[in-house]
Order: structure tokens, then sequence, then C-alpha cells
């Protein structure tokens, strides 16, 4: 009789990322839900492609929360793999992923070494399934390029058997239109022919096949509650992947998770005045039944007259919160008054309008080193501002926060060649 | 002049037609390069375009000689002063008339009987390296070849485009080879190089990948891409109805099909080529039209419906899920100054021009955009190199089928810092306003009169006397004529495995300590 195995597959998790209490709660929630389908569904094992929490040091609330969980499953004899995602690497060298392996809950499947300028990558065969599993961790912003560039595909190839290749990569031929400047990898980089590439980093759902690589999958953010709550609350699908195997693969299942309804809303201001807007956007938001509810609210357009700040946004959201909403996330950066431009933001992103005014300014300012001129000193200052990003976390002192920005502010700066090392 | 550099001397002639007489020790060769005139500060460059014999003796007498000799009547016959009194006459033209004022077009004849010499390097000290240089070779003087770079300013040159006419085996990937090399590494072009033959790369041999700086300026797109190359899939959503104009012929019923079917899928992200495939009703368009349609689609662009009604490319150069950034990071590398070679050769002819065409009508979107916003003199310029160029320019083509993208650019991307690079056997076959446009024309071997005609005829110089000396190129020679050269040079491209220079990339992988953590 032919055994089925069974493996999910989950990316993205990004545990920690919102300050709300409420959609904490909600995160981990997700989480654990997800978790409880697994065991329902007898899966034989877990893989988690990379950016189970959003920071490399996490809430500790957060963490202990999500081992105990994990430990949970792990009990029941299911085995759970990781590798690292963007978030959480970190160029000390010990992340949060480190310490959970340390304490047997989850097994990390990036393990090698470089010999003679090649990465050699070691197989971790499940022992159940007999499936093997190997993979590449992320880096910062694509950084873990090089370690592609290097690998020993060769040797990966010829391995026998159910393979899985687990990545935390975007990749040139299936990197969404909206991310197309994202810096992706080409899959011919990968090792060809695995029954199964396991993908993580493209906050995007998709299943696509080229010849040689018959099967690569993202599943997308298991919650989609932070950056991508826009899409989520416009309908996009969040969940995981349920994949079904023998020696080969046999079916995979996409499993979506919906532990909380949203709503988007979206206004057009435009020919109205601030005062019109307000009466108008809070007698249309009676009419939403928010209770229970995320809520997206994007404003966007040119008011005739009055200032923006004249809409009371703030007493709109605190009314929508009083209403029962468990969150209320605000987009106006596209709204302009045609009276008050100087005060109007033009872009429909904070990070558009970060590179205008970089592209703007980085004539002014004079630097002999090339790679911070022009093109490239744009890319290096948007990636500087990325690390700035990540703010201070609860349980950072002062000074690990310091050391960190400037860790990861040296290593952008050696990967650009601006300084050596 | 130095008596022992002195080749010849000025005897006859007329504007465009100088006549030399050879020094009986010298050789003056077909397309050498003459210097006439005292002064090193005011001189005229002189090219040879055709060579006769001289004598002073009667026909009838030399006639009779050589049957003396032939006959076996006088073994030792020879004529009186022989050096003196036969001789070879090199007919040429003044090309250009060096002086402290510069280098302008000779309006003056060499002085009668000046002496002529052979060209020095330090004769064409005004061929200076431009800022944006592109190289082609070094200059030739019949067979001898000078250590004279000849380089264009890529600025201009690509903008006025370029047009190669070359007859199969003369040297024309190699010429394209040299010249995208000389510019990698530059951020001032960015080009793209639709190749039919997957040749440009270096598959299997030297090619651009062996570049120093091949990483960060090469960008290759093949079905089957080497390691760390990307795979050339484009989504369907990225085909818009225009990009296929000119390109494939559509009776008008079709035309109304498509833009039906476009019209219909406007608002779930243009799925409009999917509908065609799979056989979408259209209303108003009968089912033989859609049926001709789905015909076209599958053999040309190779897409068909399989047994799920999924949409399928038999190339996988098409596709409905892949591909959907792979434009945009094209006109992305060529925005940023990088060579981005597509390998089409395993593409029909269509597909391969359709792909040109889309990436083309982004291109000029997007530098439209730069243009009305005032930022388009930051970019650089791009030019696209397309091969058999007929295919696209002809004019039986351009009559038939309508203008195209490529047409477009031939006749207005100029303005936007768009340019095309167009190679081609045939020049007869391309509407004279084009080939005018075409402002740098490198000319090598052809053995086709009709087609020297066409190009002399659309050259920026004056070439109608170098009709024997195009003919009589070998391979890797060429003649550059452009509105940025002073007079059509000849040139030798250099062979280019022997040109490029195989110094490896710096970028060797050394392992941190942070690599060592992340793999433990």
């Amino acid at each position: 009789m032919i055994v089925v195995n069974t493996f999910a597959h989950i990316a993205d998790v990004h545990l920690g990322e919102n300050h709300n209490p409420a959609i904490k709660k909600l995160e981990i929630e997700t989480f654990s839900k997800t978790l409880d389908i697994c065991i329902e569904r007898k899966v034989d094992f877990i893989l988690i492609c990379g950016d189970l929490f959003h920071v490399p040091i996490p809430d500790l609330g957060v963490v202990k929360e999500a081992v105990t969980k994990m430990r949970k499953v792990k009990e029941l004899g299911i085995p759970i793999y990781a590798i690292y995602g963007s978030h959480d690497y970190t160029p000390i060298g010990t992340s949060i992923i480190d310490l959970i392996e340390s304490s047997g809950v989850l097994v990390k499947i990036a393990r090698g070494r470089v010999d003679d300028d090649k990465l050699k990558l070691d197989f971790v065969q499940d022992e159940k399934t007999r499936a093997k599993l190997v993979g590449i961790n992320a880096r910062k912003m694509g950084q873990e390029n090089k370690y592609y560039e290097i690998l020993d595909r060769e040797s990966l190839e010829q391995e026998e058997g159910f393979k899985i290749f687990a990545f935390h990569s975007g990749l040139d031929e299936f990197k969404p239109y909206p991310l197309r400047s994202m810096e992706t990898v080409a899959i011919s980089l990968f090792p060809k022919d695995f029954d199964y590439y396991a993908g993580g980093h493209i906050h995007e759902r998709s299943e696509n096949s080229l010849p040689g690589y018959e099967k690569v999958v993202f599943p997308g953010p298991l919650t989609g509650y932070g950056r991508d709550l826009e899409d989520t609350s416009k309908g996009e699908k969040r969940g995981f992947y349920i994949v079904n195997f023998t020696d080969k693969l046999e079916s995979v299942e996409f499993v979506e998770i919906k532990p909380v309804e949203s709503i988007y809303y979206e206004y057009d201001p435009t020919g109205k005045s601030s005062v019109q807007v307000q009466t108008e956007l809070k007698d249309n938001l009676a009419q939403l039944d928010v209770a229970g509810k995320i809520i997206v609210l994007k404003v966007s357009g040119e008011l005739s007259g009055g200032k923006i700040s004249d809409i009371g946004f703030p007493i709109l959201v605190e009314e929508l919160r009083q209403r029962g909403a468990i969150d209320i996330h605000l987009k106006k950066h596209g709204l302009k008054s045609k009276e008050y431009t100087a005060i109007a933001t033009v872009g429909e992103e904070s990070t558009a309008i970060e590179s205008r005014i970089f592209k703007e300014n980085i004539g002014e300012v004079k630097v002999s080193v090339e790679a911070l001129q022009n093109e490239s000193g744009l890319r290096i200052s948007n990636e500087l501002l990325e690390i700035l990003r990540v703010g201070k976390q609860e349980n950072e002192t002062k000074e690990s926060y310091e050391r960190r920005l400037r860790e990861h502010a040296l290593e952008v700066l050696r990967a650009k060649k601006v300084i050596d090392g | 002049m130095e008596e022992l550099d002195v080749v010849g001397q000025v005897i006859a002639g007329k504007v465009a037609s100088i006549f030399i007489r050879e020094k009986s020790d010298k050789s003056i060769e077909l397309g050498d390069l003459l210097v006439a005139g005292q002064d090193n500060h005011d001189y005229l460059l002189l090219q040879v375009f055709n060579l006769v014999y001289g004598s002073q003796i009667p026909q009838l007498s030399r006639e009779l000689s050589a049957g003396l000799k032939l006959e076996g009547y006088g073994g030792n016959l020879d004529f009186v002063d022989p050096k003196l009194r036969n001789y070879v006459l090199a007919e040429v033209k003044a090309v250009a008339r060096v002086s402290e004022a510069g280098v302008r077009t000779p309006k003056v004849l060499p002085s009668f009987f000046a002496s002529v010499r052979h060209i020095k390097k330090e004769d064409l000290g005004f061929l200076e390296k431009p800022p944006h240089p592109v190289f082609f070779g070094h200059v030739r003087s019949g067979s001898k070849i000078l250590d004279v770079g000849v380089y264009l300013d890529g600025e201009e040159m690509f903008t006025h485009h370029v047009f190669i006419p070359a007859t199969t085996g003369r040297g024309k990937s190699n010429l394209v080879k040299v010249i995208l090399w000389s510019v990698m590494g530059e951020s001032n072009f960015g080009i793209l190089v639709l190749d039919p033959h997957d040749e440009y790369y270096g598959r299997n041999s030297k090619g651009l990948k062996d570049h120093p700086d091949a990483k960060g300026h090469l960008r290759y797109y093949s079905a089957k891409p080497f390691p760390g190359t990307s795979t050339l899939v484009v989504n369907l959503k990225s085909i818009l109805p225009w990009h296929l104009d000119g390109i494939v012929d559509f009776t008008e019923a079709q035309q109304d099909a498509i833009q039906l079917s476009y019209d219909k899928h406007r608002d779930d992200d243009g799925e409009w080529i999917s509908g065609i495939v799979t056989g979408e009703e259209l209303t108003g368009v009968s089912p033989r039209t859609l049926s001709v349609l789905q015909r076209k689609f599958k053999t040309i662009f190779g897409l068909y419906r399989d047994n799920m009604g999924t949409v399928l490319c038999r190339n996988n150069a098409f596709s409905v899920s892949a591909g959907e950034s792979t434009i945009s990071e094209i006109v992305q590398a060529l925005e940023g100054g990088k060579v981005v070679v597509i390998d089409t050769s395993r593409l029909t002819d269509r597909a391969e021009l359709l792909i040109g065409s889309i990436v083309i009508n982004e291109l000029l979107s997007r530098y439209g955009n730069y243009k009305a916003e005032g930022t388009l003199e930051e970019k650089p310029v791009v030019s696209i190199v397309v091969e058999e160029a007929p295919r696209v320019l002809g004019i039986d083509v351009l009559e038939k089928e309508g203008s195209n993208a490529y047409s477009t650019v031939a006749r207005e991307g100029r303005k936007f810092k768009i340019g095309l690079m167009a190679i081609s056997q045939l020049t007869s076959v391309i509407p004279t306003t084009i080939l005018t446009n075409m402002n740098t024309k490198i000319i090598l071997g052809n053995e086709m009169a009709t087609e020297r005609h066409a190009i002399i005829n659309s050259t920026a110089q004056d070439l109608t006397e170098d009709e024997r000396s195009i003919a009589s190129l070998d391979k890797g020679e060429a003649i550059v004529s452009s509105i940025f050269t002073k007079f059509a040079v000849p040139i030798q491209i250099p062979l280019f495995e022997e040109y490029i220079n195989t110094k490896k990339s710096n970028d060797k992988f050394t392992s941190s300590k942070e690599d060592k953590l992340l793999f433990r």
C-alpha cells in the first residue's frame, strides 16, 4: 500500500509585528489555530519558511506563547523545521530561532559549510516520511543572493528521494508586479528537479511552475495583519499550504485562515470641502457593521477647500473604536487640499514620498564616494532607512538597540562596497 | 616630408579623383590612407579607391614586348628604365583637410606634384576618445592596421541610430560583441539585444558573460537560463493589443475582436489573450474570426489551451502566472545603464519581435514621462539591437502591416534618447526615410551590387567612389560612415576573443563568521 505523507508549509507569520495588544493577541491566536489545524489534519511535519517573528529578538511574551504551542505540536510527534527569514536574521549571529532550536522545539534545515568557494548544503531527513529537506537562510535585503551564487547545486540535484528546497527570497520569474523593484534571485540558481520548492518572503500567495522547477509555492503571510492589511481587507486570502506526497508530489491544498473579519472602505473626497467630507465620512462609516472587525479606511483625493486637519480623523477613528472595531488603519497619504497644498503630501505610500525626497536632495550632498551618489546613493539611503524603521524593541537596551542599528548599517555599507570588510 | 616616406606624387586629376603616381619601390593598396602636404599643421588626407597601370610606352609596344617574351623570342628582353616608364597610378579622393582650424571637408586639391606618404598615427591625433566612448576597431589603411582606436560618442551615436549592413560571414556578430563589450561597465547606455542566434552572451564560447563587469552590468534572459541568469518568461498581462501593431498581420475583423476582448477584460488585469485562446465568446464576433485568431496565437506565440482550460505556452516564453515583473525588470535594467541580452533562439520571429515591442512601448512610455517632467537628461541613452531589420523596417512590412514599435523608434526615438541598432543583410528593402535617419553606418563587406548602391546612397559621407572598396572588404574590415566622424573611417575590427580582456571579477567569495553562523 502506498502511504501518503503530509506536511504543512507556512511562511511569514511575523509574530510581534503589531503593537496594538488586540492584534498582537490575534496574531498569536491565528498561529495557534494554524498549528491546531496541522494537528487535526495529522500532518507529518511542519515547515516554516522564514519570518516566524517580525524581529530577531522579539517581545518575550510573544515568544513564550509561540514556543508553548510549538512544543505541544512537537510532543505530538510532529517535527517543525524552519529557516531564517529576513526578519529573523541578525548579524550578531544568534536570533530567537536559534534559541528555540536549542530548546529542541524546532529544527533548522539550512545546514552546510563553505568549502572551496562552494556552499555545500546538507539534507535534513524527516525520520517518519524520509522526506529530505534543505534550505537557505535569508539575510537582510536579499543579501542571501551570494549564497545562491556559490551553491553546490549538483550535489543537491544528485540526491535521491522526495526532496524539498526551502527558501526565503523573491524570485525574478515569480515576482508580483507591485514588488517589481524588490531584490530577487533568479530561479536558475536553485538546484533543479526538487519535488517541492517551499518559499517565503513574498506576501502574495502563488503556485508556480517552470521547466525544472515544477512546484514553487509561496503561501504568503499567515495573517496579513501588518503591512498587508489593505490587501487582506480587500479580500486577499491568507493561510498556509498542506502538501501530500508519496515518493513524489501528490497534491497541494491552500488552507485559508480567517480568524477575524476586516473591512476595506475607500473614500474619494475630490471636489468636496473638509466640512463636507467630515459629515459624509461620519454618515457613511455609521452604516458599517464594524464590531469585532479590523477597519482599513483609505481617503485619497483632493479637497476643494479647507484643511485636511479640519476633517477630524482622530474623532472618526475613536468613534469606530467605541463601536467595537478591533483596530483601525487610516491611510490618507494620497489626500491633498487645493487651498493648502503646502501641507499636503504627494504620493501613495510613505516609502514613495521618502524616495522622492531622497531623490530631490541627493544632488545637494557632496560626497566623493561614487557609490553614495546618484541611483546607487538613493538605493543605499533607502536601505539605511529600512534599518531605522525597526525601532527599539521592548526587550532591547539603548546600547543593544544602537549596536544593532550600527551593525546592520555597516553590513549594508559593506555589501555595497562603500566600506571595506 | 622625409624622402624615405614618400610613396607617390600627385600628377593629375580633379576633385574626388586625384591621380598619384606610385613610387616604384613602394606599395599603395586599395583603401590606403595617404597624406599630402608639406606642413604638419595643414595637410590633406587622401584615400585610394582605385589602382590602374600607367606607362610611357604605347600599348601596342607593350603587347608586342609581352608576346616576344611569352613566345620565347627574347628571354632577356626588357624596357629601358622600366621603373621610370611603367608604374601604378592610384586614384584617390581627399577625405579631410587637417589644419590648425580643425578637421574639415576638403575644398582644395593638394598642390600639383605634391609628394604623398602613408598615413601615420600622429596624423590622426584629431580622432580623440570621446567622453562616452564606443569602440569599433582600429584605423585601417588598406590592409595595414594603425594603433589608433576608433570611437564614437555613444550618447550621440546611439540616439541617432546605427545601421550595420552585412552579409553572412563578414564578422557582424563579432562587431556587435566588440561594441557591446566596450560599453559594458559604463552606465551611460542601456542596450537591449534581441539575440535570435544566442551568440552574444557566450553560452558555449567567450562572450559578454566574460566581461569583468558582467555581474553588475549584464542581464541575460533565456528560456534555458544559465545559473544566475533569468528565465525568459513574460506574463500575458504585459501584452497589450497595440504591442502587436505591425508585428502580426490581423484583418480588420480580427483587430475588432482583439479590441473587444481587451475592453471586456480591462478590469481583470487584462486577461484578454487568455479569453481569446480559451475561445471565449465575444458579442458580434463570428466564431470563424475567433477560431482564426486562436490559431494565430497558437502558431505565432505558441499559446494554447490544455484539457483543463488553462492557457499554456509551448515554448514557455509567455505565461498566465509567471513573469509579471519581467518587462519591468528589463526596462529597469536598461534605465540602469545595463546591457540586456534576450536569447530568442527558441522563439518564433514574431514572438521575438513582440517581446521587443513590449519593452520598447514601456520604454517610450517611461522616457516620455521623464521628458515631460524634465528628468530625461539624467537617464541613460537606450539602444535596441535588432537583427534582420527588414522584419520590422522593410518597405513591404511597413506598407502591409503599418508602423510598429521599431519603426516608431527609428522615426521618433531620438527625442526620447532611444535609438535602434539595426542589422541587416538587405539594405535596399528599407525605406530611404528610415535609412537616412540611421546616422551611423558600419559597413562590412558586401558582394551584392544592389545592396552596395543602397548603402552608398544613404551614407553620411559621399561614398560613391568606394563601391569597389566595399566589395573588397575582408572579414573584420569595415568602413564607419557617420555624421559624427569627419570622414568615412576604414577600420579593422579586432577579433572578439583577442580583444577581450579576460581578467576575472574580483568578487571572489570569502566566507565570514556570519556565513558560518548562518549554516551551522
